[in-house]
């Protein structure tokens, strides 16, 4: 294809009448090259600053800044792997990482699973499944900080979940004030959050499963349990590793739901602090610790790196 | 290689939303606060613009009026966050010329010399305030008043008389002291089977304060509550919890949440303000009919008050204006001006003496009203000045594990103060 300066180059060097023919040219004249390496630079600059602004300086500076002391107001001084070495006798950092780690372990199975069991709920063409396919997708686009407050009632002591369970028997339940039941129960909330979220990305992923295969199977005589597990998983199961991937590094991160059924002190003596919570205790404010905070933060930018590898080499090996 | 590159890339790009803002240099200030009060200045309140606009505005063009060549600007910040709003002003050099804040707040802007010291740039002014007023502004270990004094507050403890009647506790004779509130919770959780509870939350440093504990020591270098009192306290509170005279949620709770609980009737007291008394009229008519209005719980016979300050920001150009500025918003008209837009109560001398908070008219609010104004004439600020909220955090989940027994009073108390001192000696 050629660009207008090209073309331009081409014209002016046009051989004279009756001279011998040029010798053949290379394809890319000097032109070309000269004006290409910056274009595109142009072209991305926009993006590029909005990146290195909000995401590679404050990244960098992070970095940075776990190797100091800083605080809010007081700029901080060079203190090594102090405040890796404070981590290791941080039992509150312990409890994060415990905590955050069992969130993965209790939401990703779930996320994986149960919007691909939505989604061939609602992948079938009959009438009115539109309005389940858009019920299951409200919690999605509803704020996280509306979804959290109306779990919280609804578990209270005197909430909707406790007046059922005392109505059949079984008693009250202290969903908020024991330590595992608060934790498993914004681990529902993350699950009942997302299910719309991740189902979609499987409606858009079943629908590509060539419909002859569940025929062909159909006739071999596979009943719909062996069907989904010959057919339907292995169709999509590049998706399930990519829904693995989200939802592990959100799980490993999460902040909201905990912070708003648990509390801002982090559950029953702060035995439900997840890292990110953490991060934020520690480091905001204005006697906030800007290098300690910063430190956990790598911690959790480690972590959320190993976990993607560690999915994503799963992958590869299934591949193999 | 492509996908673990993508996804290596995927992952910095998570990783960084837990960014951490750099801090900021800042100019040093350039005049004196006794020159001409002139030019531009801007004031920053705590979430004030919604429902005293009206007065704010007309404060700003009397002082523009009584001082021609100023211009103030106007800014207001939502409640919530707003610590880190100002500690991303301070750390970028944006910080107001005068500034809302409470004396938590102002230590560490003290401490980085962002605050104006008054004792030495508008000590005229002093005399005008009350003296404990004046004081709550200084901080323990550094010389001199960082803020003028404004608003105070202090609330007295509501309680629902048909929960005491329905335990067979007397309506009529409420809790005073920590040692009516201990047998009083312990004698409703008893007669109601543990589905009423006393309190929704678990002692806070305020709580500490009003049973006679010592919360720092003298030289104010080092946390002192986990002496003998501090134990005790807390022990007894361990005590009541094991009998679920506490919210089964208490250990959990927020200011918010425990006004929701006594909203909701399941627990029989809670400490409030008289702000609070026109929202149970309108959100829970059933409870407004049983409505008591008692005294602060303290056993030293001293409330715990609260008090608003309004600082001027060191770094300011136009010092002089600032300062005047900052004089005007909280001198005593202003001040009575806005005690009658809002149940609050003015810091300066002699404004407590006037009849909007001596003379009874029969209602509610100004029962409560009077009954504030005049706790306030011993009022001590209980919460001191250098305990963050970090501390708080770590000082409840201290607390926390006592109650759940899993550790002694005292070794929770140790634990606290341990933890507390090592986060002052790095602020």
């Amino acid at each position: 294809m050629k660009t207008p300066t090209a073309i331009r180059a081409t014209a002016a060097d046009l051989p004279a009448e009756g001279a011998s023919p040029p010798p053949p040219r290379r394809r890319s004249p000097r032109g070309i090259r000269r004006q290409l390496p910056t274009s595109p630079w142009l072209f991305a600059a926009p993006g590029l600053l909005v990146i290195g602004a909000f995401i590679l300086y404050p990244f960098l500076s992070t970095l940075v800044n776990a190797f100091t002391d800083k605080r809010t107001l007081i700029p901080g001084e060079f203190v090594g792997l102090d405040n890796f070495r404070e981590l290791l006798h941080d039992d509150m950092f312990w409890i994060g990482l415990r905590n955050s780690t069992l969130y993965v372990l209790g939401v990703v199975p779930a996320l994986v699973l149960l919007p691909l069991l939505l989604a061939l709920l609602v992948q079938k063409h009959i009438p009115g499944i539109t309005f389940f396919r858009s019920a299951f997708y409200t919690p999605v686009v509803a704020s996280i900080v509306v979804v959290g407050l109306i779990w919280v009632w609804m578990l209270d002591d005197r909430g909707l979940v406790n007046a059922v369970l005392e109505a059949v028997g079984v008693g009250k339940v202290g969903f908020l004030s024991d330590q595992w039941l608060l934790l498993f129960s914004a681990m529902g909330v993350t699950v009942w959050k997302g299910l719309g979220y991740y189902m979609i990305i499987y409606l858009a992923a079943l629908a590509n499963v060539p419909r002859e295969l569940h025929e062909a199977a159909a006739v071999d005589g596979a009943g719909a349990v062996r069907r989904f597990l010959t057919v339907t998983v292995p169709a999509v199961r590049s998706t399930m590793v990519l829904v693995g991937a989200l939802a592990s590094v959100a799980a490993f991160k999460v902040f909201s739901e905990v912070y708003l059924m648990a509390g801002p002190s982090g559950g029953p003596a702060g035995e439900d602090t997840t890292l990110v919570m953490l991060v934020q205790r520690v480091g905001t404010g204005l006697t906030g610790r800007v290098g300690y905070a910063s430190a956990i933060s790598v911690v959790v930018f480690v972590v959320t790196v190993a976990l993607m590898l560690l999915v994503l080499r799963a992958d590869r090996k299934e591949d193999a | 290689m492509r996908i673990s590159r993508r996804a290596l890339a995927t992952a910095a790009v998570l990783a960084t939303v837990l960014p951490l803002s750099a801090c900021g240099g800042s100019d040093s200030g350039s005049s004196d606060a006794s020159g001409k009060v002139e030019g531009k200045i801007t004031f920053q309140t705590w979430n004030l613009k919604a429902e005293f606009k009206d007065y704010f505005n007309g404060v700003i063009a009397d002082f523009e009026k009584k001082n021609p060549g100023t211009e103030v600007e106007w800014v207001d910040r939502p409640a919530e966050g707003y610590a880190d709003k100002i500690s991303a002003d301070a750390a970028g050099g944006t910080l107001p010329d005068v500034v809302n804040v409470s004396p938590d707040l102002v230590a560490p802007l003290a401490k980085a010399g962002l605050a104006l010291d008054l004792d030495k740039e508008a000590s005229e002014y002093r005399k005008e305030y009350l003296d404990g007023a004046w004081k709550s502004h200084q901080i323990p270990g550094t010389e001199g008043t960082f803020a003028f004094p404004w608003y105070l507050n202090t609330g007295p403890v509501f309680y629902n008389k048909k929960l005491f009647k329905d335990a067979g506790l007397d309506p009529e004779k409420p809790p005073k002291t920590y040692d009516d509130v201990f047998e009083a919770g312990t004698e409703m959780a008893k007669n109601s089977k543990g589905k009423v509870a006393a309190l929704a939350n678990v002692p806070a440093i305020e709580d500490f304060g009003r049973y006679g504990v010592p919360l720092m020591n003298k030289e104010g270098t080092g946390f002192a509550f986990n002496d003998a009192k501090g134990v005790e306290l807390l022990t007894r509170y361990k005590k009541l919890y094991d009998a679920e005279g506490l919210d089964a949620q208490a250990l959990t709770a927020t200011p918010e949440s425990a006004g929701h609980k006594f909203l909701t009737q399941s627990v029989a007291m809670n400490p409030g303000s008289a702000l609070d008394l026109a929202n149970f009229k309108k959100d829970a008519p059933s409870l407004y009919k049983n409505i008591g209005i008692t005294d602060q719980i303290s056993s030293t016979g001293k409330a715990n008050m609260y008090v608003m300050g309004v600082m001027v920001n060191s770094q300011t150009k136009q010092k002089p204006a600032a300062v005047a500025f900052a004089h005007f918003v909280t001198d005593k008209t202003r001040q009575m001006q806005f005690a009658k837009q809002v149940a609050v109560f003015p810091s300066t001398e002699g404004s407590l003496d006037d009849p909007y908070f001596t003379k009874q008219d029969g209602t509610d609010e100004t029962k409560v009203r009077i009954a504030a104004a005049e706790s306030l004439k011993t009022a001590e600020n209980y919460t001191p000045v250098l305990f963050s909220e970090q501390m708080k955090v770590e000082l409840k989940n201290q607390v926390a594990k006592a109650l759940q027994g899993k550790q002694s009073p005292k070794a929770a108390l140790d634990n606290a103060v341990k933890t507390c001192d090592r986060l002052l000696k790095q602020s």
